[in-house]
């Protein structure tokens, strides 16, 4: 049973890729989007804070926190959203999930965690990923622009 | 502009998840969690909003309609992950499975329904995304 639901999981957040490059498709604007999203986003949790019925009492430096890191998934699901309207959302996409390895890189840094072997495999990968992506995008457009110049 | 904005994805989206470990690292109250989210959210929603509102933009109803159904999904894979972990499914066998699974129907429906073509130094960099990905959800 608890299979099933990280399958569920798995195709809602696929689903939400999907969805963003539709709506890209159907003209919506990048930041009005992401301002709908996080809108809609915060009455679900605020709806669900006030049923908890434990009020919104948290350390100030846990808000200032929740502040810079709201703020940064803002940013970036903006820039992924934006990026959508010319480059590939699948390469979007993979570069929104190999970004969980920055926080387990600062956190190897920050808190000394132990560096695995497992770890050393997936950031060598991951940074492997990004550049082939990064001179794939490159030669892509290199094609692009030398086969529109050819037609014009 | 491409290559900027897959900087700041790669750098802003990977440190937006990084206050839930710093918090969980004060040993607050499981309370917190759902006042923090809201914080979290409005600041986003303030981020983006506020140069909207300085610009004179306003949201469409295809706008919000669109939004509410990413917000469904989204809060949907966040309730589906907790309920897997609740069930007693280890961490190292919910997150791969999520993540890894969500590229995949990506790939998939980026294929089919949106008839993106892949170069091949695209295809390696994926296939090895996909591993980094899964790898850093085992660890």
């Amino acid at each position: 049973m608890g299979l099933l639901f990280c399958v569920l999981a798995a195709v809602a957040f696929g689903l939400l890729g999907c969805v963003s490059k539709a709506a890209e498709q159907r003209g919506c604007g990048a930041s009005a989007l992401v301002a709908s999203v996080f809108g809609w986003a915060t009455l679900v949790m605020l709806l669900r804070t006030a049923a908890q019925h434990s009020g919104f009492q948290m350390p100030a430096k846990a808000v200032a926190i929740a502040v810079a890191c709201g703020i940064c998934a803002a940013v970036a699901y903006l820039a992924f959203q934006t990026s959508i309207k010319t480059g590939k959302v699948t390469v979007g996409w993979l570069m929104m999930n190999l970004s969980s390895g920055v926080p387990a890189a600062v956190s190897i840094w920050i808190y000394k965690e132990k560096l695995s072997p497992i770890k050393i495999i997936a950031f060598a990968l991951g940074l492997a990923s990004v550049l082939c992506l990064f001179w794939g995008q490159k030669s892509e457009s290199r094609v692009a622009a030398n086969s529109s110049r050819e037609r014009g | 502009m491409w290559f900027l904005l897959m900087l700041i994805v790669l750098l802003t989206n990977g440190m937006s998840a990084f206050g839930l470990k710093v918090i969980a690292g004060w040993a607050l109250p499981g309370s917190v969690k759902f006042p923090y989210l809201a914080i979290w959210y409005a600041a986003g929603l303030a981020g983006v909003g506020a140069p909207m509102l300085l610009r004179g933009m306003r949201l469409s109803r295809k706008d919000l309609l669109w939004g509410a159904l990413m917000a469904a999904l989204s809060i949907a894979g966040q309730v589906a992950m907790a309920v897997a972990l609740d069930s007693n499914v280890p961490g190292h066998i919910v997150f791969p499975v999520a993540i890894g699974g969500s590229i995949f129907v990506v790939v998939l429906a980026g294929r089919i329904f949106f008839h993106e073509r892949m170069s091949r130094l695209n295809i390696i960099g994926i296939i090895m995304g996909f591993i980094a990905v899964i790898l850093l959800g085992m660890s």
